[in-house]
């Protein structure tokens, strides 16, 4: 096995360089299961407590496409999976993402992989040891999360079961990174792929929970759903993930073996000899250089709207179903209840993919940095351009895109439910509701330019803005967080459009500050030296 | 004539390093001047400070006459910029590169453009992620040396060409100080310079430690020969100005000052030279001849 030679070295040296990131990520995961575990023995250690949440759960559609079906949500450790496990097995897919493709097609598409084989690494040693790391962070975090659970005195068992359910989606999530770190040479490109796959499997759980449970087998998300901990217990699923794991892992490794380091499947082809219309002008480069990023997210959340607006029928059914709407229904007595649930249903999903969504925009405005980080910065800031020109253009180009693309995410969501419900009326009210989500993601980016305003150094920072709007979120959706805290996220304040009354001045308020986040960042770069 | 750059007394702290320490720098008006230094010595600090990307932490720079970190359009645009580590937008062309660059600057002469791209024997339809380091540094250089600017900085411009396309350099370089302009080449390598500088600055430790012509300073230096001779050069030590004498037979290398350059040459001659190599001064030499006077 020549091929996997300094292994063993490369593992202790990607460990070497990410002796911070990966403890933070991993205390990170279990704390995400610890905080749950203890806010909720404290807020249901009343049975009956527990009987109502479980009643006001039962054939909420929005809950399941996001959570997964109710299971014994009537004992507290089923309701802390049912909770944790999805957003946590997610967590977990996107560390596996970051990792794999950081020690894989980043360093390669860098040139440090060549470096590394010049000297004697195996072909394969460089993935053996991303590989590798990426398990071990997994692997603690697991039994992180099993300690976590059987200090709270659940079922040892049981615990453990939960743990391996996510370690499995993170360990599939990592062997399909590396199959798509070898198709692209380029480590943004793998990281959108990667996205791409993580969304599909959420989509199919969501679809497959909602319908008749066939599609949630088909989704690596859904596996760790359907091991039942905490009711039944089904060990056998986990081979599901194991396989999965074995079957990509060595798929990437065989193409690896077969193909060019530093080259994807695909060879570049040659390009046009001369720069032509908008190219020559600076915006023009800044949009060439965000078109490929621009046109995959718009691409995903086109489609992913028609996904979930074609499963209005679906859910109109579920939500109607459900006793405790139709309680709410008897007392409202609404001719339009069916519509209307549809659309509180959609306006809480947006939220969250205006959450996901954002992470465009601050990638948008961080484009700059990458830039700055790359040492290309230099030769257009050596030239006339002026630096506040340079960012504003890239910042202007995310804002414009974001919006765009949420309500483009609207139309889709609203031709999907025309489609499935019969039902076109709505298309309108759902553009506005999905473009009426912008200005919470351009106070993110705008918090992102500040950020790369103050330092270059800063800039990733604006990463952790994102993941706290989402724990905000995660934990908002059960009110145990203080009023004050809750208000930190910009999406709290977002009008749930197209079920509540649009809110002209709060969006307003919203545009205003972030106007005043990308203001002062300009300026402070002004100021500041080029890295 | 007029200094397009004046720099005095420049200072640059990075948190506790300091990487300028009073440096100072004059370059006038249609002159080609050396910026040399070994690595890590502040000369690309020194041209980014220059070039408004940076901010000094004291002393005075003027390029232009103006303060750099204002970059007043009137000055950036007079200015053409090749950094050593040349790193491009992966998904463009090398000639989309080009244009894009050249646009920010105004517009580029497309004959000059034409005639760069094949004296440089540049594949403008690749995309710059094919490239080699050199390829990435002609798709920069043909950017900067068809744009119409008055000062052109280079930063170790040639690092990456072969030697046939670092002749394609000097030519050009050559034109462009016909047509008045001026240049400054930053390098290690005082041979890469040597045939192309009126004016020289070092540097070291991000000061100043020797300004002047090439030739004042080629008089403070030495040249390394190695010749055999038909009769053993006996005696070759008490010449004037040589140093460092070792033999070996009828063959000896030494170092001689290059002031007395001619009158070794004509010794080693009358003993029946049968071979020479011969080479010019290092930086290395400056450098040493420096610390030895002082």
């Amino acid at each position: 096995m020549g091929g996997l030679g300094y292994t063993g070295r490369l593992f202790l040296f990607a460990l070497r360089r990410d002796r911070w990131l990966i403890p933070l990520c991993v205390i990170g995961l279990v704390a995400w299961t610890a905080m749950y575990v203890a806010s909720y023995k404290g807020l249901y250690s009343d049975p009956a407590e527990l009987k109502k949440l479980a009643a006001s759960m039962e054939g909420n559609a929005a809950v399941i496409a996001m959570q997964g079906p109710t299971r014994a949500l009537d004992t507290l450790p089923g309701v802390i999976v049912w909770e944790t496990v999805p957003v946590v097995s997610i967590l977990s897919a996107v560390l596996s993402l970051f990792l794999v493709t950081r020690h894989t097609r980043m360093e390669e598409e860098d040139g440090r992989t060549d470096l590394l084989l010049a000297s004697g690494a195996g072909r394969v040693a460089p993935l053996a040891a991303a590989l590798g790391l990426t398990a071990a962070a997994l692997g603690l975090a697991a039994v992180g999360e099993a300690t976590v659970l059987i200090a709270a005195g659940f079922d040892p068992g049981q615990s453990i079961l939960t743990a391996a359910a996510i370690l499995g989606v993170g360990l599939t999530i990592a062997g399909t990174t590396a199959v798509c770190a070898q198709v692209t040479g380029k480590a943004r490109l793998t990281r959108g792929l990667v996205a791409g796959v993580i969304g599909l499997a959420w989509a199919l759980r969501a679809i497959g929970d909602l319908g008749n449970g066939r599609l949630t087998w088909a989704s690596p998300l859904g596996w760790a759903e359907l091991t039942h901990p905490f009711s039944g217990g089904r060990w056998w699923v986990l081979l599901l993930p194991l396989a999965a794991t074995a079957i990509t892992v060595a798929l990437a490794v065989a193409t690896l073996s077969r193909r060019d380091i530093g080259a994807g499947l695909l060879q570049p082809r040659p390009g046009p000899r001369r720069a032509e219309g908008l190219l020559l002008r600076p915006i023009g480069l800044s949009l060439r250089i965000q078109r490929g990023t621009i046109i995959g997210w718009t691409a995903a959340l086109g489609a992913y709207g028609l996904v979930i607006g074609g499963m209005g029928d679906v859910v109109e059914d579920v939500l109607q179903s459900s006793p405790a709407v139709k309680e709410a229904l008897s007392a409202g007595g609404s001719a339009t209840a069916g519509p209307a649930l549809l659309d509180s249903y959609f306006a809480s999903l947006l939220v969250i993919l205006a959450i996901f969504g954002a992470a465009f925009t601050i990638g948008s405005a961080l484009r700059p940095h990458s830039e700055e980080a790359h040492g290309r910065a230099e030769l257009l800031l050596a030239s006339p351009l002026g630096r506040v020109r340079w960012v504003a253009g890239h910042v202007a180009i995310g804002l414009v895109a974001s919006a765009a693309m949420m309500a483009l995410l609207g139309l889709t969501i609203g031709i999907g439910r025309g489609i499935s419900t019969g039902d076109f009326s709505r298309v309108p009210a759902l553009i506005a509701a999905g473009a009426a989500q912008a200005p919470a993601m351009w106070i993110l980016g705008g918090a992102a330019v500040l950020l790369f305003g103050l330092s270059d150094r800063l800039a990733g920072a604006a990463w952790g803005l994102l993941i706290a709007c989402f724990a905000i979120w995660s934990m908002a959706a059960f009110g145990d967080l203080p009023g004050w805290v809750n208000d930190l996220s910009p999406f709290t304040h977002t009008p749930l459009l197209p079920y509540a009354d649009a809110e002209p001045g709060t969006l307003i308020a919203m545009t205003a500050v972030a106007a005043v986040l990308i203001g002062v960042g300009l300026a402070l770069f002004r100021r500041r030296d080029l890295a | 004539m007029s200094a397009v750059i004046e720099i005095e007394g420049l200072t640059k702290r990075f948190g506790h390093t300091r990487a300028l320490d009073g440096l100072d720098l004059t370059v006038r008006t249609g002159e080609v001047h050396g910026f040399l230094g070994p690595n890590g010595s502040g000369k690309s600090t020194t041209i980014r400070i220059l070039l408004g990307l940076i901010r000094s932490s004291g002393g005075v720079a003027r390029i232009f006459g103006e303060d750099p970190w204002a970059r007043s359009r009137g000055v950036t645009a007079r200015i053409a910029y090749v950094p050593g580590d040349v790193n491009l937008w992966p998904n463009l062309t090398g000639g989309e590169t080009i244009d894009v660059l050249g646009s920010l600057k105004g517009g580029i002469d497309p004959d000059r453009r034409r005639d760069l791209c094949e004296r440089f024997e540049l594949d403008t339809a690749k995309k710059t992620k094919a490239y080699s380091k050199g390829n990435r540094q002609k798709v920069a250089l043909i950017a900067a040396l068809a744009s119409d600017a008055d000062l052109f900085i280079f930063d170790e411009p040639t690092s990456g060409l072969d030697p046939l396309k670092e002749a394609v350099f000097q030519e050009c370089v050559r034109e462009i100080r016909g047509s008045g302009k001026t240049i400054l080449l930053s390098s290690h390598i005082l041979g890469q310079v040597e045939q192309l500088v009126d004016q020289l600055t070092i540097i070291r430790d991000g000061r100043t430690v020797e300004a002047g012509s090439l030739s004042e300073m080629r008089r403070l230096t030495r040249t390394s020969i190695r010749a055999e001779t038909a009769e053993p050069p006996e005696g070759i030590e008490s010449l004037a100005g040589v140093h460092g004498v070792r033999r070996e037979g009828n063959r000896v290398s030494l170092t001689v000052d290059t002031a007395e350059l001619r009158p070794t040459m004509d010794w080693l001659a009358a003993r029946g030279l049968v071979s020479l190599v011969s080479q010019p001064p290092t930086l290395e030499d400056l450098f040493l001849r420096r610390y030895e006077e002082g």
